[in-house]
């Protein structure tokens, strides 16, 4: 099956800083690929050049080829905004636009040209249904996003990305600052979206990755250590580096 | 020793704080009561020929409201352009901090640009548009810096949440930015339109006459305004003025001190709602 995603020798650097060298990594359909590492490796600097989101960092320069589908997203010809719609992103800290719950769903949405009320609120009760929010929200879908506590402002936040209809989803420890019980729920919902897009979720917590994930990847310094199905890699991995940080020896 | 330090600083302290307090509840107290007494309707509404004050008060408003409504803007797309567009360069910091000092220009330097660039120059004369070009030099740079600070305030979170959905930047200002920035933007406005309210200086050459008759029919005529008319009868009656200037004056102080007040309001009810 060809990769969804593949990535070929990308460097980039955050001014003299190289972060991430030679490194290339096919991505396959319709999976959940978990990108571990230790802080500092490069992790988010991978998610954030798969939808360009890199090119908002000052002094950040990006080498390589990076194929979805095929094609080089760095291209000139690629429109952005059309890419980042099929590469959705979900950040590490819940960030709801300052607008109603029900706009930050269909925000998306109308910005990629959806006008008609109905069809927008069919999307907002079928994303929220998705992230299981829809019971908790539905009585106040005009209100304030931000009156959401944190868990429940980060599942909107995976809503809001996929009204979209992205086909590749990033997320960048989206758990890392919730409680266990949203962690819980977010989970699952990475395992089942990972049956209908490809999901890549970036992660400090090593058995959340065992948890999720069809594949995962060791990220060590900038370099690609080891990459394979998460079961293999977990139970026997190759490289030396990779054992020990998954033993929890350092990082 | 140190317990006399802890009375007499508080109390060193508090001193200006007093003074100021009397000043302006002196101001107050001998302006409103007299002024109160001579303000009544038919002042108001009566014609300045017939020793009312109706075209002035009128021609204030023109003059506050065009110069508004040409400032906010240019002075909020200037800050857009700063804080969205532009790259992060000294020329950036450069170009704010001119703004920033353009503030504290004093007005009769706008009121002589004015007349000699607006007046003369381009040949528009002694006129409602003079003088609205004029205040908006002068309210410009108070929208400017107040907006840029505005939009500087509004987390970058919000900007990446949009961007990541596919949102053309246009797009991130208008919906995302915009609003959140909305009641740093009003009051921005709301200050810029308190510096000019009781502006004298800057509209005496540019746009004010002492009489005429009506309100003016097209933005090339001059205009009366409440300050110019007060400034000629302070001058024409030396000593001895009762009512009328005190009413004016009074006017005056109510449109500072309530477009103050508002500018307060809404940045403590619109305080950091994320």
């Amino acid at each position: 099956m060809d990769p969804k995603i593949e990535v070929r020798e990308l460097n980039v650097w955050y001014g003299n800083h190289h972060v991430l060298k030679d490194l290339s990594i096919k991505i396959p359909e319709r999976r959940v690929l978990a990108i571990i590492g230790p802080s500092g490796c490069g992790k988010s600097t991978l998610l954030m050049t798969l939808n360009r989101m890199i090119e908002l960092v000052e002094g950040a320069r990006v080498e390589g080829r990076c194929l979805l589908d095929g094609v080089d997203i760095y291209n000139p010809g690629i429109p952005l905004t059309e890419l980042r719609r099929r590469v959705g992103m979900v950040f590490q800290k819940p960030n709801p636009l300052p607008k109603s719950i029900y706009e930050n769903v269909a925000y998306g949405p109308k910005v990629h040209g959806v006008k008609d009320r109905r069809k927008l609120d069919e999307i907002v009760e079928n994303c929220l249904k998705v992230v299981g929010l829809w019971d908790e929200v539905k009585d106040r879908l005009n209100k304030s996003a931000f009156e959401l506590s944190v868990g429940q402002q980060q599942r909107l936040c995976i809503a809001r990305a996929l009204a979209v209809k992205p086909e590749v989803l990033l997320m960048d420890e989206p758990c890392s600052a919730l409680d266990p019980m949203n962690t819980r729920i977010i989970e699952k919902l990475i395992c089942s979206l990972g049956r209908e897009l490809t999901v890549v979720v970036v992660t400090h917590n090593i058995q959340q990755a065992a948890r999720v994930s069809d594949f995962t990847a060791f990220i060590y310094l900038g370099r690609l250590v080891e990459y394979g199905p998460t079961d293999r890699l977990f139970e026997s991995p190759v490289n030396r580096l990779t054992r020990d940080y998954i033993s929890g020896e350092f990082g | 020793m140190r317990r006399l330090d802890e009375k007499l600083i508080p109390v060193l302290l508090s001193t200006p704080v007093a003074v100021l307090i009397l000043c302006l509840l002196w101001i107050v107290v001998s302006i409103g009561g007299e002024g109160i007494q001579a303000l009544n309707w038919s002042l108001l509404t009566s014609s300045v020929l017939e020793g009312g004050i109706f075209e002035s008060m009128v021609g204030t408003l023109y003059m506050l409201g065009g110069a508004v409504a040409l400032a906010t803007p240019l002075g909020v797309a200037t800050a857009v352009y700063l804080v969205e567009y532009a790259a992060e360069s000294r020329l950036n910091h450069l170009i704010i901090q001119a703004v920033n000092n353009l503030a504290g220009v004093p007005s009769i330097i706008f009121g002589l640009f004015g007349y000699a660039f607006f007046c003369r120059f381009l040949g528009l004369g002694v006129s409602l548009l003079s003088g609205w070009l004029t205040l908006v030099c002068m309210i410009l740079p108070i929208i400017v810096s107040g907006s840029v600070e505005a939009i500087s305030m509004v987390p970058t979170s919000f900007r990446e949440a949009a961007l990541a959905l596919g949102a053309p930047k246009w797009r991130v200002v208008k919906d995302v930015v915009l609003p959140a920035a909305a009641p740093g933007l009003a009051t921005s406005v709301i200050l810029g339109v308190g510096r000019v309210a009781g502006e004298t200086a800057a509209i005496l050459f540019t746009s004010s006459v002492y009489l005429m008759r009506g309100l003016p029919s097209t933005v090339l005529e001059p205009v009366m305004t409440l300050t110019y008319h007060l400034f000629v009868l302070l001058v024409a009656t030396p000593g001895g003025m009762t009512g009328k200037p005190f009413a004016m004056a009074l006017l005056l102080l109510g449109l500072v001190v309530s477009l103050n007040v508002l500018a307060y309001i809404i940045r403590v009810y619109y305080r950091r709602r994320w």
